[in-house]
């Protein structure tokens, strides 16, 4: 888009040419009619319109909402239900109608050197959707207070991010969907939080209860409706999230430690778009793999310390809740059926040279993470050899991503890698009671370390992405 | 990362078209919005549908509540009452209170447990059986009613003096969904001062009116602070 600034620029110049001979006046035609040099007057004028009329338009919001601020309480609770309902109504439709309009073609050719009004009417209208959309939580927080309903918060969030997620499916829009999957995954999280309240029956509790497998169903169709990998990254940490508290809270310690630290990673790495029907591109598998890889460097980091192995481990036996397993069972079996499919490929591809982190090797770094809590937990706790195993991991998982990332000149990956390798470093250096001259020592080397491999990076592979 | 399957691997999906809408998509049909939008409306009215249906269906109780600290009462964003059929103490003594169902936490050794307490299980569900007062000796304020007894099941065939009110019961105190309240900001000094003088001078004359519908669900409806009524 070329900017009014350069346009009024050039037509200055142009005449300045023009006048000194430079070009003729057929040219400057020419010129003039490409960058539509007559409409600059008008552009101008619209633009000081339009700011007129969006500051009338905030200062009569503003009022209105003091006009309502000063009789909320006077008016009758009827009145005020009709208002805030047909507030929303409003807000949305004006939305939708105003992100409908299509973007006005201009009269001539050139449009795609001046989009003037392209998209400000589907902006605005996308922007009221959004606002619609917060008006919907703001009605309902609203409602409870004017019936005197002390619900759950959690409740809330969730109805809001389920009504909200109907409009992002039928409108298909992706700031909608982003909002509902943040509004499910904060109501999911304050649910969590809340352990009252479990008792008694009702949808919000089958519907906290099933999350994995309401999460997919809800996000997963969402974003590839959409085409949105933000929508998948908030839908998958979700589903992954509720996963691991079912797993805690449904299965006896030792299995659970074990699945806890495997399922996720492995489901995440093993996805593959190319299972559904009718999906024909890889959209995201990246997003999915780079979500289990730092899933993976956050269990192998964090298993890597001491102190976390030293308690004994106490088997506190709790009974298995089916209804919580039925979600892992679902999501595992899923799994399973991601790594069969994923060893089918493997074989059948022609073998050529690795350059990067395969499939295999995160397979053993997934199963090592799963083989080894179950082994201490059920057998005979070993806490000197499995932290030092974790920091192998660690270790491994961090040379390989660095290796990765230098192989394949992916910047994001070197980075991730040597962020995950200094972090231990430091962090062992700090658990291990050592001395100062030692720490510095290795303080001194991480920094030159890190530094020499960044530039080193940035000049020999960063040229790859841009040519 | 993830050079193995090339074969469907789109290289950089945001930049390709892939990520536009296709141009059916441009203009919508109406029902597109107005299906979720009614769908959305049916939530924001669920939200107090069953308090609408117990203010209409609902039969009048007048519960008594528990004393307040008046300067702590309205401060905030909402209050939290508690009546006298809150406390655990007061619901003990009633019949049927044994025959809920017990948490049989055993009792530590070195320590002499009360006989006579009977732990019932977090968060069990019962109805308590209020009766309405004998006569109204005072025609301005109503009097509140008595609890007589508690029930697990909700009793049918009552006479037409009792009602069942549903409770639940969450750790020493018995939650019935009437503890929260929204007051209004101009009203609320003079709620405040009026409760401290009724404190004073005479607890029963703080009151709550209520209507319970057949289920037991309960809505509150005014504040009686002695002959001044504030409806909610």
């Amino acid at each position: 888009m070329i900017s009014d600034k350069f346009r009024r620029e050039l037509r200055e110049q142009a005449k300045l040419w023009q006048a000194e001979g430079l070009i003729d006046t057929s040219f400057y035609q020419q010129l003039s009619e490409r960058y539509q040099f007559n409409t600059l007057e008008t552009a101008s004028r619209n633009r000081f319109l339009s700011i007129l009329i969006s500051l009338g338009g905030i200062l009569l919001g503003i009022g209105v909402i003091t006009f309502v601020a000063a009789n909320w309480q006077v008016w009758s609770r009827e009145a005020r239900v009709a208002l805030l309902l047909s507030l929303f109504v409003a807000v949305n439709a004006a939305g939708f109608y105003l992100w409908r309009i299509p973007p006005s073609r201009s009269q001539s050719s050139n449009q795609n050197i001046l989009p003037a009004t392209i998209g400000r009417n589907k902006l605005l209208g996308e922007g009221l959707l959004l606002l619609g959309a917060l008006i919907l939580g703001a009605n309902m927080a609203l409602m409870a207070q004017m019936f005197h309903i002390g619900g759950s918060s959690y409740g809330l969030f969730l109805a809001w991010g389920i009504g909200v997620l109907g409009m992002a499916y039928s409108l298909r829009l992706t700031s909608l969907g982003v909002l509902s999957a943040l509004l499910v995954g904060l109501g999911y999280w304050l649910a969590v939080l809340d352990w009252s309240s479990k008792v008694e029956f009702s949808w919000l509790e089958v519907l906290v209860r099933q999350m994995p497998i309401a999460a997919s169903i809800m996000f997963v169709p969402l974003a590839y409706w959409c085409r949105s990998r933000v929508i998948f990254a908030i839908g998958a940490i979700a589903i992954i999230f509720s996963l691991q508290v079912s797993i805690v809270q449904g299965l006896n310690p030792s299995w659970a430690a074990a699945i806890f630290c495997a399922l996720p990673p492995a489901l995440l790495w093993g996805y593959d778009d190319a299972i559904w029907p009718n999906v024909h591109s890889r959209l995201f598998q990246p997003t999915a793999r780079s979500l289990a890889l730092l899933f993976l460097a956050g269990v192998f980091y964090v298993l890597s310390f001491h102190w976390l192995w030293q308690d004994s481990p106490n088997p506190a036996q709790i009974p298995p809740d089916w209804v919580l397993l039925a979600n892992v069972a679902v999501l595992g079996g899923f799994t399973v059926f991601e790594w069969l499919r994923l060893g089918r490929l493997e074989l059948r591809r022609p073998k050529q040279k690795a350059v990067d982190l395969t499939t295999g090797a995160i397979g053993i770094l997934i199963l090592a993470s799963a083989l080894i809590p179950l082994f201490h937990l059920s057998f005979t706790p070993i806490p000197q050899l499995a932290t030092f195993l974790f920091n192998v991991l660690s270790f491994l998982l961090a040379v390989g991503l660095i290796r990765e990332g230098l192989a394949l000149g992916n910047r994001q990956t070197f980075w991730g890698g040597m962020v995950l390798i200094t972090l231990q470093i430091i962090s062992r250096v700090f658990e291990y009671n050592t001395e100062l001259l030692l720490k510095s020592f290795v303080f001194v080397l991480c920094g030159i370390g890190v530094i020499a491999a960044g530039l080193w990076f940035e000049r020999h592979f960063a040229q790859i992405n841009d040519e | 990362m993830n050079t193995n399957n090339i074969d469907l691997l789109v290289k950089n999906p945001d930049k390709t078209n892939v990520f536009q809408l296709p141009p059916e998509a441009k203009r919508l049909p109406a029902w597109r919005l107005w299906v979720p939008l009614l769908l959305q409306i049916g939530l924001i009215a669920a939200v107090p549908a069953t308090a609408v249906y117990t203010f209409i269906t609902g039969k009048t109780v007048v519960l008594q509540t528990a004393p307040v600290d008046p300067y702590d009462f309205l401060r905030g964003y909402y209050q939290v009452l508690s009546y006298d059929i809150s406390d655990r103490t007061n619901l003990q003594k009633l019949p049927g209170w044994k025959d809920l169902p017990s948490d049989k936490t055993p009792c530590p050794p070195g320590i002499v447990c009360p006989k006579n307490t009977h732990n019932i299980k977090p968060q069990t569900s019962f109805y308590v059986i209020l009766e309405a007062p004998k006569a109204a000796t005072n025609p301005g304020r109503p009097q509140a009613w008595k609890p007589v007894r508690v029930s697990l099941k909700n009793p049918a065939n009552l006479p037409a003096n009792q009602i069942a009110l549903k409770g639940k019961y969450n750790s020493w105190r018995i939650e019935y969904g009437l503890e929260t309240y929204y007051m209004p900001e101009d009203e609320r000094e003079k709620v405040n001062q009026e409760i401290s003088e009724a404190q004073r001078k005479q607890r029963q004359s703080f009151v709550v009116e209520v209507k319970v519908d057949k289920t037991g669900h309960a809505v509150p409806v005014s504040l009686w602070v002695r002959d001044r009524n504030y409806r909610f």
